[in-house]
């Protein structure tokens, strides 16, 4: 009987320190969360999005720096996303189980885990100096498209596990080829979960700096970048940038600056979340 | 070991071997009545009759019921159709034997007996008693061998044989007992056809445990 | 009648697990041949060796011949796209395609490179109508193949079987997963394709095999055990082992 009280006692006050521990968390998050919005929601204004950077704080904007965040993002889009699935469909479908494979898989799976200075480093010697391509867009693409490529991988493999055997096997009953198989049940079928896994691929790629630091973006570029070659500056860059000067105004426009880019973070993950939703609800095995 | 059909079969086979036990039972009945010339005995076995129908129709539910639940099939199933079988066998096997002690109890007389021990009736009820022993012996034990010389045997037809020529002439010897000669010699055929119904019996026995159809092909 | 297919010592391995021994078998055209046998005894796995499913099983390694229309169809040069249209497949579990009734069908057409939609279009008609599907789906066609019952799924599945023209149509185990009145019309409907088809069919339901097929093969622990007319399986089975399977009596 004293036992059973015991473990009643044991049981709700878990239930509470769970509570505790949960409040205390969301609790921190909102501080800082309003913390910013205090402090950068009037700043923002159309102008601060559509000025260039300044030395004068009232009259700095950001256009630079999300222009260059797209660039960045579209670019990365376009190397890392055809690499990484078709990379994830031939490990998962057409790699033979052999020692080369588990390998690889193995690595993969750590390169997730690398920190991202590692890539910077990688980036500055292979495609700032080797390739010579500078402190450029196209760098700092190729960069964070190393980065995000493991993350890719793995959830494209993932996607693809998850499809039903049994689905392959109506495909290939009907004398569909692998290649067949893949494309027209596969894919369609995987789609879900391989466009979460981009979603959150690029939502970690918005918010990288160290790597982008060490290839040599710039802080400050007084100019919009027309094409991959020209140098460039990203939200996270300016934002490091604002906050590390000592003028009470330049750190209003940090926290306005990240306003923005909590803003496209939340968005992004926002459309993964949905994606993943209606996947779920419209394939039921 | 099938948990569910097993005990329901081996209650299948109780009722049947019981079914046996009655039908001995009235044929001792018979005999008994025969050889101490008494009506009362034979009375008796009216009564014992409708017992034996009423195991028929048991025999016939359990059998349906198995049928219909427990699906059986290869020997399960030939024990449940044979059995259904012999213990139609049995119920006509028990009607013979009705027939017989109706004659007896309106029939033994003292002027009748000397005629009537001339067909010498409790030898072919020894010879069923005999074989229906072999009968239990045989669904006990399921061993066929047991009943298949019941199968080869001829000693009814020969009984048959000697009661025909006997009733003849009886007839020239007798022609005021013309009357009670042919009911006498008309029991005699009831009695093959008992005979012929055991025989029946011991097919059923060798088609469950052997799958062999021995009906029409062993007389031929 | 002639044999469609005929197998000859196949042997099958798991790695070095010797799931099948010897199997040689022959199956007539146009007749339904049950395999039945306890769950790991192989007939799966021999199902599925006459239409090669087992391909991409990485571990799995064959011997013997298995011959379809006298070909043998584990040589090299065979095609197997071409063979699983020839001999095709139904599965345990409904599994139609996340598409439309109407795709699903014409999947198998759609990848042999078909695009003459009026002969699309008749040869779905004409499939759905063999699997007994047609009524009750002409007027949903293009709504999704999930929405539709289990029972209404499996017959789906084996309109998109006979879409491509298969001589043979293997089944693993098709109704186990449905209620007894969808189960029945698949049986029905295997009657009746059979005037057509080689129903080659696993199943662990005895009344099943014992209804609808004209021939029973009994696998027991990777051998044949016992390969005859289902009557004669049903009512006098020639081996004890046989006998103890299907009256229940197993282990």
């Amino acid at each position: 009987m004293s036992k059973l009280k015991t473990n009643r006692l044991i049981d709700s006050a878990f239930k509470y320190v769970g509570i505790a521990c949960t409040l205390f968390g969301l609790a921190m998050l909102g501080i800082f969360i309003g913390d910013i919005l205090i402090k950068g929601l009037m700043r923002i204004d159309w102008d601060f999005i559509t000025s260039l950077p300044s030395r004068k704080a009232s009259k700095a904007g950001i256009l630079t720096a999300w222009t260059g965040t797209a660039w960045i993002l579209g670019l990365t889009s376009i190397i890392a996303i055809p690499l990484g699935i078709s990379a994830g469909i031939y490990l998962e479908e057409y790699g033979k189980k052999s020692r080369l494979a588990s390998l690889i898989e193995v690595n993969i799976a750590n390169l997730a885990g690398i920190p991202s200075i590692i890539y910077g480093l990688l980036g500055l010697e292979i495609f700032v100096r080797v390739l010579n391509f500078g402190g450029s867009l196209i760098a700092g693409a190729l960069t964070l498209s190393l980065l995000i490529l493991p993350i890719i991988i793995v959830g494209t493999r993932e996607a693809i596990k998850a499809v039903p055997t049994s689905l392959r096997e109506a495909s290939y009953g009907l004398g569909a080829t692998k290649w067949q198989t893949i494309w027209h049940q596969v894919l369609p079928a995987a789609s879900g979960g391989i466009l979460t896994g981009i979603i959150l691929a690029l939502s970690r790629a918005i918010g990288e700096t160290a790597p982008l630091i060490v290839i040599g973006a710039l802080a400050y570029v007084p100019f919009v970048a027309h094409s991959p070659f020209d140098e460039f500056t990203v939200l996270p860059m300016q934002i490091f940038n604002w906050v590390s000067r000592p003028q009470h105004e330049f750190l209003v426009n940090g926290a306005a600056a990240i306003i923005i880019l909590l803003l496209i973070t939340f968005v992004m993950n926002g459309i993964a979340l949905y994606l993943r939703n209606k996947w779920q609800k419209k394939i039921k095995w | 070991m099938n948990s569910t059909l097993d005990p329901e079969l081996q209650a299948l086979r109780d009722n049947l071997l019981e079914m046996v036990d009655l039908i001995e039972e009235q044929l001792e009945r018979s005999k008994k009545s025969l050889v101490k010339v008494d009506r009362d005995i034979a009375k008796s076995i009216l009564e014992g009759e409708k017992r034996v129908n009423d195991m028929e129709l048991i025999i016939g539910k359990d059998c349906e019921n198995i049928l219909a639940l427990h699906h059986p099939v290869a020997t399960d199933l030939r024990f449940v159709i044979a059995t259904m079988k012999m213990s139609y066998d049995l119920e006509r096997t028990g009607d013979n034997i009705k027939i017989f002690a109706k004659f007896l109890h309106a029939n033994l007389h003292k002027n009748n007996l000397s005629l009537i021990e001339r067909f010498k009736f409790d030898s072919f009820i020894d010879l069923f008693i005999e074989w229906l022993h072999e009968v239990k012996k045989s669904i006990k034990s399921d061993n066929p061998d047991l009943v298949k010389k019941i199968i080869k045997s001829s000693q009814i037809m020969e009984k048959r044989k000697s009661a025909t020529k006997l009733a003849a002439e009886l007839i020239k010897e007798n022609p005021d007992k013309v009357k009670v000669i042919l009911r006498l010699y008309a029991l005699v055929q009831r009695m093959a056809r008992i005979g012929s119904m055991i025989t029946n019996i011991c097919e059923e026995i060798v088609f469950y445990r052997e799958a062999k159809v021995l009906k029409h092909h062993a007389k031929k | 009648m002639k044999n469609i297919i005929e197998t000859k010592d196949v042997n099958v391995f798991y790695d070095t697990n010797h799931v099948l021994k010897d199997i040689t078998m022959d199956i007539k055209e146009h007749s339904v041949t049950a395999f039945i046998g306890p769950s790991g005894c192989g007939k799966s796995t021999f199902i599925r060796c006459l239409n090669r499913m087992n391909d991409y099983i990485e571990s799995f390694s064959m011997k013997g011949q298995v011959l379809i229309d006298g070909k043998d169809i584990y040589k090299k040069k065979v095609r197997v796209e071409e063979l699983r249209q020839k001999v095709g497949m139904v599965f345990q579990k409904p599994n139609p395609f996340p598409k439309s009734i109407f795709e699903n069908v014409a999947y198998g057409l759609h990848i042999q490179g078909e695009t003459d939609k009026q002969l699309i279009a008749e040869r779905v008609e004409k499939s759905l109508h063999r699997s007994a599907l047609w009524k009750e789906v002409k007027d949903i066609l293009h709504k999704s193949a999930l929405s539709l019952s289990g029972g209404q799924q499996q017959r789906l599945c084996i309109a998109r079987t006979l879409a491509v023209k298969p001589s043979v149509i293997l089944m693993d185990e098709p109704a186990s997963a449905l209620d007894p009145i969808s189960t029945a019309k698949i049986e029905e409907l295997i009657l009746e394709l059979k005037q057509h088809y080689t129903i080659v069919i696993v199943t662990h339901n005895m009344q099943q095999a014992s209804r609808i097929s004209d021939r029973t093969a009994f696998f027991y622990m990777g051998d044949l055990i016992e390969y005859d007319k289902t009557k004669d399986i049903f009512t006098n089975p020639k081996k004890k082992e046989t006998e103890n399977y299907i009256s229940g009596r197993f282990g």
